[in-house]
């Protein structure tokens, strides 16, 4: 079920509503007063450690592999340094940087404006379909286009066709190819097919995505090779290991990220006026956590936290676990989901949602959970608010039959 | 080059150049420094309400609403490396989303 007025769905009153909207601000305003030194030598080590991972890793490759001794040790430690490089620097460096949460340290380098990403899509695109469409139309039907990445039907209000019927085999493709599949992301091919495209535009975006495909397929499968000689074969088969490796990487976190059972979609009436307040409510229904050891937060882009991402997308990455504490308190106060669990348990959710929906609504039930009860059904009462009868425990013990025939 | 002028007071836009981070002038990429156009209150308050620019787009736009529809206002341009984009609440007075630079240059 699609939700076309988050308020009303979740129960809350104006006032309710408004005060969530109030504290969060002040989550906000906590840690933008708070940011500092300490964040900014947070994200200065992520990068040299990336960095000096792709120097190991270029290294092991370049050099273990000229030895018949150490080839296949040196080519498998050599795709993981690498694999750990790209994942590192997509996930929670170029990810975040491009989202602004670093421009505030005002470095030339570390900036949303010239971060260029190692991955197939130009960062110009990147901030267009992820920053804007995405988080600005999250989980609503028709407006984000993250929703299947429009090739998947990942909701029951999405109408089903029999090409839905190659879903498993489309998510495979995805997942492994997926720099690529976000490569293309911004181009919107529906609307190319459509002829709804301005040309020029599609023109000018082209170019780009072919000239730093280009540039990525040069490093990695050229260049890179060129230089470990006679095993310039080993160097490419490693590099390509490693590419898969973060695509497969990424392309589960971000999965992680909305397609559990718990995050919610929306119509586009739920954002026709939509209130500040309604927006912060939007973002937590429709977002989903998963949960972890720090080493894996980092390695996710701290997207684990996915709904503090999505409440504060340009507050510093590394402080969401702080605030991911005050939220989940804010959540429990207003009796709102905070969807999380263990990282498999929410993929293999999102994977069965991928699989089932594959089919027609009539051969499959749906696995959101049901929408919660009005407050006074579902609020902690006092002494004083409890029914007289709750006293009368020998009645109520008794079962709803005996109860029935006493009164 | 300003092609995107005429919708800079536009809500939609602003909110798609304050994410996607391009300017609101030309709607192409920002740079750094970010430029931010705004009155003299708005300076005061540090809060704006036009899109993020270039510098330049910044200029030249300054000229044009000087010699257009914002005559007689004193247009003032702030640089910054960074901005924070504040939505408005219900009950807030200002009912526009604003921009608070939050790295003056």
């Amino acid at each position: 079920m699609a939700i076309s007025d988050v308020q009303q769905y979740m129960h809350l009153t104006d006032e309710e509503i408004e005060e969530l909207g109030r504290e969060l601000d002040t989550i906000r305003a906590d840690i933008e007063e708070s940011r500092g030194a300490a964040d900014a030598a947070y994200i200065n080590r992520m990068i040299r450690i990336q960095r000096g991972l792709a120097v190991a890793g270029r290294a092991t490759l370049i050099l273990g592999t000229a030895s018949r001794r150490t080839r296949v040790p040196a080519a498998v430690a050599g795709a993981a340094l690498l694999g750990l490089h790209k994942i590192l620097e997509n996930m929670e460096i170029g990810h975040n940087v491009m989202h602004g949460q670093w421009d505030w340290m005002n470095d030339p380098e570390i900036h949303s404006s010239n971060w260029e990403w190692d991955t197939a899509q130009p960062a110009e695109q990147w901030k267009h379909s992820h920053n804007y469409i995405h988080h600005q139309f999250t989980n609503v039907l028709g407006y984000d286009n993250d929703i299947g990445y429009g090739i998947m039907r990942l909701a029951r209000e999405q109408r089903w066709n029999p090409y839905y019927l190659g879903q498993p085999v489309y998510n495979a493709l995805l997942a492994s190819l997926f720099q690529w599949g976000v490569a293309l992301h911004d181009l919107d091919i529906e609307r190319i097919r459509k002829g709804e495209k301005d040309p020029a535009e599609m023109k000018r975006q082209l170019v780009q995505i072919l000239s730093k495909g280009r540039n990525q397929a040069v490093k990695d499968y050229l260049v890179y090779p060129a230089l470990s000689g006679r095993q310039w074969r080993t160097t490419l088969i490693a590099n390509a290991s490693a590419n898969v490796a973060r695509n497969l990487w990424s392309y589960m976190i971000i999965f992680c990220g909305h397609f559990p059972d718990g995050a919610l979609h929306f119509t586009e009436e739920e954002i026709q006026d939509e209130t500040r307040d309604e927006w912060y409510l939007r973002q937590i229904l429709g977002a989903a956590n998963f949960e972890g050891g720090p080493l894996l937060h980092i390695l996710s882009g701290n997207l684990g936290f996915q709904i503090e991402h999505h409440l504060f997308p340009d507050l510093p990455s590394n402080r969401y676990a702080e605030i991911s504490v005050r939220v989940r308190a804010l959540c429990e106060k207003y009796d709102i989901p905070y969807t999380t669990g263990p990282l498999l348990r929410q993929y293999g959710q999102a994977l069965r949602t991928i699989l089932k929906l594959s089919l027609p609504n009539s051969a499959t039930s749906s696995d959101q959970p049901e929408p919660p009860t009005p407050p006074r059904d579902r609020k902690r009462r006092s002494d004083q608010e409890r029914p007289s009868r709750i006293a009368e425990l020998g009645v109520w013990s008794r079962g709803r039959s005996r109860e029935s025939k006493v009164s | 080059m300003l092609t995107q002028a005429s919708r800079i007071h536009d809500r939609s836009w602003v909110v798609q150049c304050a994410l996607s981070r391009i300017c609101g002038g030309c709607a192409m990429s920002l740079g750094r420094p970010v430029a931010f156009l705004g009155t003299a209150q708005e300076v005061g308050r540090n809060a704006f309400h036009l899109p993020p620019l270039h510098v330049e787009c910044a200029e030249e736009l300054a000229r044009e609403l000087a010699a257009g529809p914002g005559a007689g206002t004193d247009w003032r341009l702030v640089r910054t490396a960074g901005f924070e984009f504040a939505r408005p609440g219900r009950d807030d007075a200002d009912q526009q989303p604003r921009f608070v630079p939050n790295s003056l240059l």
